[in-house]
């Protein structure tokens, strides 16, 4: 009987959590809504109107989510606004991912006393507040550029992946198909790389889906205080900056719409994540069990 | 035992060591370096004055003597500077703002404690039921939730709207020292502080209760005609408990971090309050001393809860 491929089973089993699906199937919208949106949108995500200005409209025929305080159309904003969150919270990831898994690769992979200062130092970062640590950066760099932002949260996120990647490679690395490779002459960076970090791939996966989550909610914190994406640019952070001054308190849909669009992502996310998660769990088991003979499933358990 | 919180203890100091590092290399981001945090940037400096500042100071010096400088002040006479907008010592401000800090985070920490545990034990004793889907739904929706914007909220609802309870600071005028009316304060902080964190607690006890369930001497017990209820109150729960000395270790940060927003967003004067205005003053020195500061009380509560952990757990050994 042929094995199916990891990857493929980890697929297989995913399909079958429904709510994972329905947790991708948001994203997919979201996504479509963000990248396609804006170009049928009829108005401007910055021009002031001010016939409008300081009266927000309420939601209606003309503008679907009402207007904000400058008298800008809400739902283009919010689509424009998804375009930036969603990049920060995905490039962020992408950094923090990258710096991760090899400072964790490489720890894991020295051992000794190497292993135990980068462990220490990753530790310490622990150790301070981490939305707090990020305001003092931005703070003083004193620089709000979109590059600036995500750097500054994808380099004090990537703690987590770290450990992570480090405790995969360090059980891998005793593995019997690791003494192969090392036993045919395969060099140490050839064995990270080849060898040790494939198979780490599906535990970073998942942690990749809620770094975006956790970026996402990072920049709005951090626009929120005026100190991330600087208007006019919409994001869903300083939409909400906008609309929790005192003037707007009375326009209640232009609280909910940012924010409810924040909670709607992440919970998506997490949804992916968890099943993706819960899926690759599932196929170790069976990987294990097909292997030991036992025939039995363990998924009923 | 005494050999692991021994050991325990001595571990922390490379910690600690590591930590004043990188905040120390945190303050050679500030615009126009160290100097700068030592003049006011109003003042205009001449090429010449900066130099003898320097050298009085000592930054002609390399890095790392100038690192041990400041950390000799630091560890010798708790000098962390002093405050651009006041001139005070940065750490007689800090410390007159930690009472409510560590009142807010004390205050959620139970209330979550006493709201999670409950909550995840029914949702593992009946896995798969109803309310197992439900209550792992509102955490998973918890973890999305920007924790200013659940504050604000309530501050609409519950104060602005309904005028139940307060919207901000921590005691009405005439009413400074009367606990029940800091109390009614705290309430929405707190509630909302809580909610936030119910998320991952929720899950994590009702793992933790899983795994416990699947023993064998829960087996035991339940052959042994045991009553479901006895099984569960009195065989289960208090081993399901133990990771939870270490998930309150764990969450310290986060924690901290989302008091810190939080107080900022009800304006209660506490370390958080301070730090955030602190930024938007530009006063480095106070926001670099709370940063620090945060980080030495993290390691500190970790340490506690281990040490906590290994005192009702016998199992736990170093290494």
């Amino acid at each position: 009987m042929k094995q199916p491929r990891p990857m493929q089973l980890v697929a297989r089993r995913f399909v079958r959590e429904r709510s994972a699906l329905a947790g991708l199937a948001i994203l997919a919208a979201i996504i479509l809504a963000a990248t396609v949106g804006p170009f049928f949108s009829p108005y401007s995500p910055i021009a002031v109107d001010h016939a409008l200005l300081g009266k927000p409209l309420p939601p209606s025929a003309h503008h679907w989510l009402g207007t904000d305080l400058l008298g800008r159309d809400e739902l283009t904003r919010a689509l424009y606004g998804a375009r930036i969150s969603l990049l920060i919270g995905f490039t962020a990831m992408v950094v923090a991912i990258v710096v991760g898994t090899l400072y964790g690769a490489v720890s894991g992979a020295a051992g000794g006393k190497v292993d135990a200062v980068m462990m220490r130092i990753v530790d310490a970062l622990l150790s301070f507040p981490t939305f707090f640590l990020i305001i003092t950066v931005e703070a003083l760099t004193n620089s709000f550029t979109l590059v600036i932002v995500v750097l500054v949260i994808g380099l004090l996120s990537w703690m987590g992946v770290a450990r992570l990647v480090r405790a995969e490679v360090l059980s891998l690395r005793e593995r019997d198909f690791v003494e192969a490779a090392r036993a045919l002459g395969a060099g140490g960076t050839r064995i990270v790389f080849h060898h040790l970090l494939p198979n780490a791939f599906v535990p970073v996966v998942v942690a990749a889906t809620l770094t975006i989550g956790d970026n996402i909610l990072t920049e709005a914190g951090l626009s929120f205080l005026g100190l991330g994406v600087q208007v006019p640019t919409p994001s869903w952070g300083n939409m909400l900056q906008d609309a929790l001054l005192p003037s707007a308190r009375s326009a209640l849909w232009l609280v909910l719409t940012p924010g409810l669009l924040i909670v709607i992502t992440l919970l998506a996310l997490s949804l992916v994540g968890e099943g993706l998660r819960v899926a690759f769990d599932r196929s170790i088991a069976q990987e294990v069990s097909t292997a030991t003979g036992v025939t039995e499933t363990i998924e009923a358990a | 035992m005494s050999t692991f919180v021994f050991r325990r203890i001595a571990g922390v100091l490379p910690l600690l060591f590591i930590i004043t590092l990188i905040s120390y290399a945190m303050m050679g981001l500030a615009p126009g370096g160290p100097t700068a945090l030592m003049v006011h940037e109003a003042r205009a400096v001449s090429p010449a004055e900066r130099q003898h500042l320097m050298a009085l100071l000592g930054l002609d010096k390399p890095w790392y003597v100038r690192y041990f400088y400041w950390l000799g002040a630091l560890v010798l006479r708790g000098n962390l500077g002093y405050s651009y907008v006041d001139n005070r010592p940065v750490i007689a401000k800090i410390v007159e703002k930690l009472p409510v800090t560590i009142e807010l985070i004390g205050l959620s920490l139970i209330v979550t404690l006493l709201v999670s545990i409950p909550i995840g034990v029914t949702a593992a004793r009946y896995r798969n039921s109803l309310f197992d889907h439900v209550s792992s739904l509102i955490s998973f929706a918890g973890y999305g939730i920007p924790v200013f914007w659940l504050g604000m909220l309530l501050i609409d609802a519950f104060a602005l709207h309904l005028r139940w309870l307060p919207a901000a600071g921590i005691a009405s005028l005439g009413h400074e020292h009367d606990p029940i009316d800091n109390l009614r304060h705290m309430v929405l902080p707190v509630v909302t502080l809580s909610f936030v964190s119910l998320a991952s607690w929720i899950r994590y006890q009702r793992g933790a209760m899983l795994n416990v369930l699947s023993e064998s001497y829960i087996r035991t017990a339940r052959s042994k005609g045991l009553a479901e209820r006895t099984v569960i109150y009195r065989h289960a729960l208090r081993n399901a408990l133990m990771p939870t000395i270490t998930l309150l270790g764990l969450s310290l940060p986060s924690l901290v971090g989302g008091a810190y927003f939080l107080e900022y967003v009800f304006s209660l004067p506490g370390m958080g309050y301070l730090g955030i205005n602190s930024v938007f003053t530009r006063d480095y020195p106070t926001v670099m001393g709370i940063t620090l500061l945060s980080a030495i009380l993290v390691v500190f509560g970790n340490l506690t809860a281990d040490i906590g952990y290994a005192l009702v757990d016998p199992r736990v050994r170093y290494d």
